[in-house]
C-alpha cells in the first residue's frame, strides 16, 4: 500500500511540476519607475537544473546564473555589466512572477515580474 | 530642502565616491597601460576564473580601471595588473542620496511627491519674484530686526540665486515628466528618438577565431575616429562587443557612441554621437543642465551654490514665517489686555 501511494505522490509531483523549458516573455517595472521594461527568456531545464539566458529582447541575452529550482520557485542572476538582476519567481502552468532585485555597484532596486510562456 | 541637501551633495558625487573609496580609485600615471587581454587574464585569475563581464577605463590617466565580474567591480592599476580591491553590488550612501533625491528612498509615492515637488517650486519662485518687484530690495540691512534681518536676506539671496533655481527646478520638472514630455518635445523639433539598426549576429563558425576585446576597441577606434573608449562589454554578455566611446566634439552627447561587434568582429550596429536627433539634444541638454554636467566644474560649482540658495531660502522663510506668527500672536494678546 505505502509503495502504490509512493509511486502516486510521484507521479502526482512529476504531473505538477511545470517544465521551464522554452521561451518566457514579459516585463517588469522597478519600484517607482513610470514604465515597463521587456523581458525575454530562454529557458531549458533537466530535471533541477536549469540553464538558458534572458535580456531585453531575442538579440541581447545574457547568461543565467546561479539557477536554483526547488518545487515552484525558481530562482537565478543576471549580470548585464553595470547591473546584477536576482530574480526570484514562482511557476503557475504558464506564468513565472515573482519578484526582482537589481544591484549595481552604488545604487539597489526592486521590482515585480510577470512573464508568461510563449512556447 | 530635501531635494536641494540631496542635490548639493550629489552635485560632485564621483568626486566624492572617489574621495570615500580612494585606495581603489588612483594609481600613479605611467606611459602605456596594458591591454584588456592582459588585465582580464589577472583579474580573473585573482577571482577564481571569473568570466569577465564589462570593462571601465578611465578618462584620466591617475584614474584606475574597473572590471565587472559576476561577483562584483573589481578595481585594477591598469599599468601594472595589480588589483586594488573590490566593491561588491549594493546600495552606498551616495547612490542613497541619489535614490532620496529621485524617489525618497524609494517607492511610486515618493517619486510623485518630489516630481511635483519641483512643480511647487517652479510656482514658489515665480510668486517670491512676484513679492520681490516693488520694492526690489538687494542686500542686508544689519540695523534691522531679526524680521528685517530674514526678510533681507531671503530676498537678497533670492534674487542673485533666482536664475540657476529657476533653471534647476525647470529642467527637475523636466526631468520628473519627462516620460509625458518627451513626445511634446519630438513634435515640437519635429524629429524622432534616434534608432539604431542592428544587422543579425553571424552564427558561429567551426573554426572561426574570436576576436579579442583589445580587437574590438581597435575596430571601434576605426569607426568612430578620434574617439576614446570608456566601456568594453565581453560577448558573453549580451551576445556581442559593445563598445562605449566618448568623443570630443560631440557637446552633451559627447559619450553617445556605441559599437556593437559580434565575436568574429563582424560590425552588428554602430551609434555615433552626431546622429542623435534635436529632440534627443534637448532632452540631453535639459538633463546637463540640471546635474551642471553643461561646460564642467564651473556649471556643478553654480548649481551646488544654487542649491544651498535654496535651503537658505526655505530657512529665511521659515523663520520669516515664525516671526510673523509671534507678532500676530503679540498683538491679539496686547489688544485683549487692552480690551
Amino acid at each position: 500500500m505505502r509503495k502504490k501511494i509512493a509511486i502516486l505522490l510521484l507521479f502526482v509531483s512529476t504531473a505538477v511540476a511545470a517544465d521551464l523549458s522554452g521561451k518566457w516573455s514579459g516585463t517588469f517595472r522597478a519600484a517607482g519607475a513610470d514604465h515597463d521594461v521587456p523581458q525575454l527568456f530562454i529557458l531549458k531545464q533537466d530535471g533541477s537544473k536549469l540553464s538558458g539566458s534572458g535580456g531585453p529582447d531575442a538579440s541581447e541575452q545574457y547568461p543565467i546564473e546561479n539557477p536554483r529550482v526547488d518545487d515552484d520557485k525558481v530562482a537565478f542572476e543576471i549580470t548585464t555589466g553595470e547591473w546584477k538582476f536576482r530574480y526570484h519567481l514562482k511557476v503557475s502552468g504558464p506564468h513565472l512572477t515573482g519578484d526582482l532585485e537589481l544591484t549595481s555597484a552604488d545604487s539597489r532596486r526592486t521590482a515585480k515580474v510577470a512573464l508568461n510562456k510563449v512556447n | 530642502m530635501i531635494l536641494a541637501g540631496t542635490g548639493s551633495i550629489i552635485e560632485f558625487e564621483p568626486e566624492l565616491d572617489r574621495a570615500f573609496h580612494a585606495r581603489l580609485s588612483y594609481v600613479r600615471a605611467e606611459k602605456d597601460p596594458l591591454s584588456l587581454a592582459e588585465i582580464g587574464d589577472a583579474v580573473s585569475r585573482k577571482f577564481g576564473g571569473e568570466p569577465i563581464v564589462a570593462y571601465f577605463l578611465s578618462a584620466k590617466p591617475d584614474l584606475s580601471w574597473q572590471v565587472a565580474l559576476p561577483s562584483g567591480i573589481a578595481y585594477v592599476n591598469q599599468y601594472t595588473g595589480e588589483i586594488l580591491g573590490e566593491r561588491s553590488r549594493g546600495e552606498t550612501f551616495l547612490g542613497f542620496v541619489r535614490d532620496v533625491h529621485m524617489r525618497l528612498g524609494g517607492g511610486e509615492l515618493g517619486g510623485g511627491v518630489l516630481k511635483w515637488s519641483t512643480v511647487a517650486m517652479l510656482f514658489s519662485l515665480a510668486s517670491g519674484l512676484y513679492l520681490w518687484w516693488p520694492k526690489k530690495q538687494i542686500g542686508i540691512r544689519w540695523m534691522s530686526r531679526r524680521r528685517g534681518l530674514w526678510a533681507d536676506l531671503h530676498n537678497s539671496v533670492g534674487v542673485v540665486s533666482f536664475l540657476p533655481l529657476i533653471l534647476l527646478a525647470a529642467t527637475g520638472v523636466m526631468l520628473g515628466f519627462e516620460r509625458q514630455l518627451a513626445p511634446v518635445i519630438y513634435r515640437a523639433t519635429s524629429s524622432r528618438p534616434v534608432t539604431v539598426t542592428r544587422s543579425p549576429v553571424a552564427v558561429p563558425q567551426a573554426g572561426a577565431l574570436a576576436i579579442t576585446p583589445d580587437q574590438a576597441v581597435a575596430i571601434a577606434r576605426n569607426l568612430v575616429p578620434d574617439a576614446t573608449p570608456y566601456r568594453v562589454q565581453m560577448p558573453k554578455y549580451g551576445g556581442v562587443y559593445q563598445v562605449a566611446l566618448s568623443d570630443s566634439h560631440g557637446g552633451v552627447a559627447d559619450d553617445r557612441n556605441d559599437v556593437a561587434l559580434d565575436p568574429y568582429g563582424n560590425v552588428v550596429s554602430v551609434m555615433k554621437s552626431n546622429a542623435l536627433t534635436r529632440g534627443d539634444r534637448v532632452l540631453m541638454v535639459n538633463e546637463a543642465i540640471h546635474t551642471g554636467s553643461m561646460w564642467g566644474v564651473p556649471t556643478r560649482v553654480v548649481a551646488l551654490l544654487a542649491t544651498i540658495a535654496a535651503i537658505m531660502q526655505v530657512l529665511s522663510g521659515l523663520a520669516m514665517w515664525m516671526y510673523r506668527r509671534k507678532i500676530v500672536a503679540g498683538s491679539v494678546v496686547s489688544l485683549e489686555a487692552t480690551s
